[in-house]
């Protein structure tokens, strides 16, 4: 019988290995984490991050089968890492093919809320001057069949959409024929407060498989306070319409968003609770608007960034906490990180993509036909810079806005993988290029990002959770679990 | 533990040096032109003529008066007691042995192709030997079409099946065509796929549904190719996985757990998820005390109760990615509760055995039991029995 | 605020990892470049965001932060073939879907 040989006999000899490309950051004190092109992650000491680069680890340390496990070093006679890396970045891409998911069309700008951080909401009863014409729905709709995707989601707002309910239905019924034909996967939002929600409006919905998006700012006081109504009782109302809405469209056909303002900035436990009292599984702890407030120094932002991460951070503490002892409940953005970070899924995030989601991932076709790249573009407009506006519908073809030079500087110009400090940031596979914020606030789509809020903040939240999937064993099957979901 | 194969008693009235396969049948109805390719198993006095051969438990051996005069016959020690109707055997005359190939009341029937292998498993069941036995290969060709065509599954094993390249290539065309409604799982060490010519020309089969389980045991290169005894093993696999994944065939992972691949099975498993997320099963198996296992005891093994946890942990994250996850071969008190839903009472009917500190467990029933070389050769120190 | 001068030979440091360091302390410290033979000599002017006490941290920090920018360089120099063939493969028109 042959002899069976020691693990040493198939180990290499030393000095043997490549590098793979990856990039590095410090994550704390001792550590720094190595990112490679597909968001595997390792963290290593600093020290031994020179001897890596050196060639000097040897194959009977534990680091070397991490670092090849990993895809960050090979040994010259391997093929297999070099073709799963190609997959995994292929499979990481593969949505740039689909284009253009999200429609948003603004069916009116009237609304009966007179939200504080509201940018666009007209108080006004004037249908003709507010309110998108069947006209340009068509046209609209000409424009969403085009793209390629498989699956096409139209979403509407406003204003408040169920003021112009008829130009709901029109477009929902008018996007079902056009759908007859070409089969793709059709899926409609609209995004309301609920306080103007009837039974006709909620049986349309619910014979069109129509779900609904709201807004839960958090407890009664904070959410009326930040959405003012005639009678001061916007929450009242949210309730009336979610239990109405979720009896005739299921449990979980209607989701809520928050705005966070100032005043939730004290109080993210309590917020989580009220979610966690009408039902939802979920919380989407969103930053601070950087719309609308004059925000002029950059201690000012700093500071509010830095108040904004406490909030999220005590929050999604909380979260952990409550999932401990029982509850079944996540946190949104960082369960799209997490699917960055654990698969090669894009979630299709349209704030955190590269290149930006303008126009490939989702665009907007406001109430006066005007095409916008985005739905912060819109804002943008609404404050008074058309940067992002890309066309009318009524004037351009779909070639004339797709191809516009206002779309395609801004995609070309903001790509992460070309721009400095992102192109060497061992972030880039997590982040996104977001040229609509930089724009407004630094008046360039790449800004510089030791200055830029929105880099400082996700550098801070990536390490945050970085370090938290190496907690405890909870936390990371928690975090799996979430990364799996998206 | 049922015997599969060994000497009988006599072999009479057959050519000299002749290896013989024959359908079992137990039914005296048959028509004269079925009867005469099959061996019928004589169970009372009145013995129908015409069949090719004639099958006798040595407890019923005064039975031999009742044949047909002149008939061929063999006389079966009784542990061949089990054999049914379609079961499939090959008696060979100048061994005067049997081996039962199949049984239409197995579980799972395997059927070994080939004993040759380019891999040496710390951990090998069926040991390879390195000379030419493709009279074994030629011989399933025979055996094919004996196979009951309502049979739900079959195995092909080893040693290493797709050594034979374009003839294992063959048998599995012939397969389809004798057994149309018959599902195939290939136990291959998958470095065959690496070619894409053979990954084409295997995926133009067109199968409805066969599927390869191809053994990974460590999310390190070195490690595994270790385990397996074979450098390279490890790169040539994943090439061979990916081949089969770009043409749509159907691949499992087989995992079995013992005290080298359990040090890196979380890492593994986070691998597969990562990596491998297509895959479309995964199999962790208890280790089987036969074959290698007993000349690396020291190496290999860990009582399954110490790894409990990371059992666990390792089905968590499996299951997380959303991949269809199975345990196969553990015994109920060794694994923690929260694999439930992924435990399979799996092993073989013809392999398992309780222990006796398994007497009076109000789970037996729900359990697997043990191989029966593990009843022989040691098992955990740990096991309770559920009150 | 005083201005602090740190000098890095060219033949040592690439001036590419000294711009790259520059360019992430920028909120910090506002950095000019000139060169003496082979000496790179950077000028580090604090901006209005740093203080006088942490100014001993923030030029530690600056020269770690140039050594890692030297990493990068190498890492990046090292595996550009092997890049290039990765994304060749993620882009091709054969395979998966």
């Amino acid at each position: 019988m042959s002899k069976f040989q020691p693990l040493a006999s198939f180990l290499s000899s030393h000095h043997e290995y490549k590098l793979l490309p990856f990039k590095f950051e410090q994550l704390n004190d001792q550590d720094y984490v190595l990112t490679n092109l597909t968001g595997d992650y390792l963290s290593v000491p600093r020290a031994q991050l020179n001897r890596i680069v050196e060639h000097q680890v040897t194959p009977d340390e534990p680091i070397y089968s991490d670092l090849r496990s990993k895809h960050f070093i090979y040994e010259p006679n391997d093929i297999a890492p070099v073709e799963l890396l190609g997959l995994k970045l292929r499979t990481k891409y593969s949505r740039l093919a689909e284009f253009t998911n999200l429609h948003i069309f603004v069916v009116t700008l009237r609304c009966d809320h007179s939200c504080p951080y509201c940018q666009v909401s007209r108080q006004s009863e004037d249908k003709a001057a507010f309110d998108m014409t069947p006209a340009m729905a068509d046209k609209a709709l000409d424009f969403v069949f085009k793209t390629p995707s498989k699956a096409i989601k139209i979403e509407f707002q406003g204003g408040e959409p169920l003021l112009n309910f008829e130009m709901v239905r029109y477009v929902v019924l008018e996007a079902e024929k056009r759908n007859a034909v070409t089969q793709r996967e059709l899926a409609f939002v609209i995004a309301t407060t609920l306080s103007l929600v009837t039974d006709d409006i909620l049986s349309f919905c619910r014979d069109h498989n129509i779900v609904l998006s709201s807004s839960l700012d958090g407890p009664e006081e904070l959410h009326n306070a930040n959405r003012p109504r005639p009678n001061r009782n916007s929450h009242q109302k949210f309730v009336e319409g979610l239990n109405k809405a979720r009896l005739a469209l299921g449990f979980d056909n209607v989701s809520a968003l928050m705005t966070t303002t100032e005043a939730s900035l004290p109080m993210v436990n309590d917020i989580i609770d009220e979610y966690l009292r009408l039902g939802f599984r979920g919380i989407f702890l969103r930053p601070l608007s950087p719309y609308g407030f004059a925000i002029k120094t950059k201690k000012y932002r700093s500071y509010n960034t830095q108040r904004w991460l406490e909030f999220y951070k005590e929050g999604l503490n909380y979260i952990i906490e409550l999932n401990r002892s029982g509850v079944k409940f996540s946190e949104h953005y960082t369960s799209l990180i997490l699917t960055k970070m654990m698969t090669s899924t894009d979630p299709g995030y349209v704030d955190l993509m590269n290149p930006a989601g303008l126009g490939i991932a989702a665009i907007v076709f406001n109430y006066d036909g005007g095409v916008y790249a985005s739905d912060e573009s819109r804002m943008l407009a609404e404050m008074g810079d058309q940067t992002f506006l890309l066309g009318n519908v009524l004037v351009n073809t779909y070639e004339e806005v797709m191809l516009s030079d206002k779309l395609l500087d801004a995609l070309e110009e903001s790509f992460t993988l070309s721009v400095p400090m992102c192109s060497d940031c061992a972030f880039e596979p997590y982040c996104g290029a977001e040229p609509v914020y930089h724009h407004a606030i630094h008046k360039d789509f790449v800004a510089k990002k030791p200055e830029s809020e929105f880099c400082n903040r996700n550098m801070s939240i990536f390490k945050h959770i970085l370090g938290l999937m190496h907690s405890d064993k909870f936390t990371k099957q928690l975090f799996l679990e979430w990364s799996t979901r998206c | 533990m049922l015997k599969l194969g060994g000497r009988v008693i006599e072999i009479k009235g057959a050519q000299p040096a002749t290896t013989m396969l024959f359908s079992v049948s137990t039914n005296k109805l048959l028509p004269k032109v079925l009867k005469e390719s099959k061996a019928y198993l004589v169970d009372e006095m009145d013995v129908p003529e015409d069949f090719a051969h004639y099958l006798i438990l040595d407890s019923k051996k005064d039975l031999i008066e009742s044949i047909p005069p002149g008939s061929e016959f063999t006389i079966l020690p009784e542990d061949y007691a089990y054999l049914g109707n379609n079961d499939v055997i090959r008696l060979s005359s100048d061994r005067s042995s049997i081996r039962v190939l199949f049984r239409e009341t197995a579980s799972n029937n395997s059927i070994l192709i080939t004993e040759q292998c380019n891999h040496y498993c710390l951990m090998c069941s069926q040991p390879p030997k390195a000379h030419d036995d493709s009279w074994i290969i030629e011989e399933t060709f025979k055996l094919i079409p004996l196979i009951p065509k309502t049979t739900k599954e079959i195995g092909f094993t080893g040693g290493e099946p797709t050594l034979f390249g374009d003839r294992f290539l063959e048998l599995l065309r012939y397969t389809k065509s004798e057994l149309p409604i018959t599902a195939i799982h290939i136990l291959s060490n998958g470095r065959s796929f690496k070619s894409e010519e053979f990954s084409k020309k295997y995926s133009e089969i067109n199968h409805f549904d066969m599927m390869v389980g191809i053994p990974i045991y460590s999310d390190d290169p070195a490690q595994h190719d270790y385990i397996v005894q074979a450098k390279g093993a490890f790169d040539e696999t994943i090439q061979g996985i990916l081949n089969l994944k770009r043409l749509g065939q159907k691949v499992e992972i087989r995992i079995v757990l013992h005290k080298q691949s359990i040090t890196r099975l979380i890492n593994l498993c986070e691998f597969i998820g990562r990596n491998l997320i297509f895959v479309d099963h995964v199999a962790l198996m208890g280790l089987e005390m036969i074959g290698f296992t007993r000349a690396n005891l020291e190496e290999l093994w860990i009582d399954p109760i110490v790894y409990r946890d990371t059992l666990s942990e390792a089905v968590g994250i499996l299951a997380a990615y959303g991949l269809s996850v199975s345990v196969y071969n553990h015994q109920l008190c060794l694994v923690n509760s929260d694999i439930k839903p992924y435990y399979r009472k799996s092993i073989s009917d013809w392999k398992n055995e309780f222990a006796p500190e398994c007497a009076g467990c109000k789970k037996i029933s729900e359990c697997g039991g043990f191989f029966s070389s593990g009843i022989q050769n040691g098992y955990s120190k740990n096991l309770l029995p559920f009150q | 605020m005083s201005v602090t001068t740190l000098t890095f030979d060219e033949r040592i440091y690439p001036v590419d990892a000294l711009q790259k360091a520059a360019y992430r302390f920028m909120n910090l410290f506002v950095v000019d470049f000139s060169i003496d033979k082979n000496l790179i000599i950077c000028s580090l002017k604090p901006t209005q965001n740093s203080s006088q006490e942490g100014m001993d941290y923030h030029i530690d920090e600056f020269k770690k932060e140039v050594l890692d920018q030297v990493l990068r360089l190498k890492i990046k120099a090292e595996t550009e073939d092997v890049r290039n063939l990765i994304l060749g493969i993620a882009f091709s028109k054969s395979g998966f879907q």
